[in-house]
Formats: structure tokens, sequence, C-alpha cells
């Protein structure tokens, strides 16, 4: 991790790629007979919680310049836990959690 | 062949009509238009001030917006879904480095309830509406036309909608022929 950036551990939760810091990251679990079924857990920084998702798909950098704000139109209408940014590459979009 | 005595004095034209009739007709249309003109900026100032909209359609339905909310109108590009949204949202979008959220303005209308796959929003539009600080894309089939009308045109909203729709309406226009709702740019912004 450098200044201004943050490594990221992206996941498929079959809908979209969410994004976790990958410093919050304390293992990832296969789920057994659930095949492409993944559980993360994390904590290491913040309170434990876990994600199930459906693939795993690696880590990415994202630099500051590549992290903007959730709109608020779009965080009004999440249910459940909202993203507290939108990280945004040539590669894709990811929602970080 | 005898003359008249107008002829002879050549106050008759040779079609029948004296130059003073003629003279009288062109004052005439003169004032005709005059007045008309006067009676346009008289409508016009008691109407209050033009209102110029979008008008668009989503399915057999159109619908307008005041363009002064207007921030943009694009083709929808690579959407990412998100998860645990409410129905009405498609997705996000980058729009040239924003992030922009696009929602499905059949599911807000409640015209629509399916959800929408990438092929299907091809050759559509989105209309990015902003109000009150908070901005968002909305799909609509397409674009028909930008009028300008006199804000004394813009007329209840039809008692045919159903009252849980009806609050996101201003009103209704008509306009290339057609009924328009005119949407209330805050209550499509807000849940």
């Amino acid at each position: 991790m450098t200044t201004g950036s943050v490594d990221l551990l992206v996941v498929d939760d079959g809908a979209a790629l969410r994004g976790y810091d990958c410093r919050d990251v304390v293992r990832v679990e296969e789920v057994a007979g659930e095949p492409g079924g993944y559980l993360v857990r994390l904590g290491r920084l913040g309170s434990p919680r876990e994600v199930a998702c459906r693939e795993v798909l690696g880590s990415v950098a994202l630099s500051a310049r590549e992290i903007r704000p959730v709109p608020e139109v779009l965080r009004e209408r999440i249910t459940g836990e909202k993203p507290w940014a939108v990280g945004l590459t040539e590669r894709g979009m990811y929602l970080l959690y | 062949m005898v003359n008249t005595i107008f002829e002879v004095i050549g106050m008759v034209s040779p079609g029948g009509i004296s130059p003073l009739d003629e003279a009288r007709e062109e004052l005439l249309r003169e004032a005709s238009i005059e007045a008309e003109a006067f009676g346009r900026e008289k409508a016009q100032e008691e109407s209050g001030p033009a209102r110029s909209l979008l008008v668009f359609s989503v399915g057999a339905e159109w619908y307008a917006v005041d363009l002064v909310h207007v921030r943009k109108v694009l083709r929808p590009a690579r959407i990412a879904r998100v998860s645990g949204a409410a129905p009405e949202v498609l997705g996000l979008m980058n729009c040239q480095g924003e992030v922009l959220c696009v929602l499905d303005l059949r599911r807000i209308l409640g015209t629509g309830k399916e959800k929408l796959s990438t092929a299907e929003m091809e050759g559509k539009f989105i209309v990015v509406i902003q109000h009150g600080g908070k901005e968002a894309g909305f799909l609509v089939d397409a674009v028909r036309d930008v009028a300008e009308l006199p804000a004394s045109s813009v007329h209840p909203v039809l008692d045919s909608v159903d009252p849980s729709r009806a609050r996101l309406f201003e009103g209704t226009v008509a306009c290339c022929g057609q009924f328009a709702g005119l949407l209330s740019p805050s209550a499509c912004l807000n849940p």
C-alpha cells in the first residue's frame, strides 16, 4: 500500500464486482460442495464480517484518482451494506466495501 | 365602349377594385398582422415566460422534462450492476470519468417490471437530470423533440393517472400532437 492508493481484493458477487481492502481480509475460504462459491472473512481492521461471493478475481491497486464517491441517488436506493466508494478504472468499475 | 366616371378619373383599377379599396385592404392586412403580433406578446406576458422542454417516450407514452434540469443526453455504455440496489437501479455507468447512477424510468413510472438486459438497452437513450444537488441518468426509449411552450400550457395532471404515480408529475402538456406527462425532476430523483 502506497500513499494515496488502496489494494483491493476483487470478488464477483454474481451481480457486481466488489472490492475489499486487502488489509481487512482475514482469509478466503472455498465453500464445500458449492463450486464457484467462496466466503471472504473480513475484520482484520474493522468489525468481523463475512461475505459470500461467486468468484474471487484477484487483487487490484487503485490510486486516489481512480476512486469516486457513491452517487447519492444510488446510496439512497441500496438496502443492506452500502459501498463507501466506487473504483473507476479502464478495466471496469468496482464497488468498494 | 363607354368608360364610367371612376374609370375616367383613374379611381378604378382594371380588375374593378379602386386604389382606395386596395389601400384600405393593405392597411387592414397590416393591422391584422400587428394585432396578431400584439396578441402573441400579450398572451406571452399573461402566461409567463416560455418553458423549454425535452420530450421523450417510454413505451407508448410520452413524457417531458424542463430542459433547465437536463444536463445531457447519452447513449448507454457499459453499465455495472449493483447488488442490493432497488429494482429501478440499472447500475452505474462511466460518464466521462464521473460515476453516473442509471435508473429505469419504466420502473419508476410503474409501466414495466422486468429487468432490462444489456442488449435491450441498445438503441435507447439516457437523459441525465440534475436537481437539488442530485443527478441520475434515466433510461428512455426515444428522444422526440425539444418544445418551447408558454408556462400557461402546462395543464394539471390527468385524472386517469394513478394517484400513486401522480406525485411524479408537474402536469400535462400537449406537444407534437401528443399529450406528454411533465415529470417532476425532484420526485423522480427521490425514492
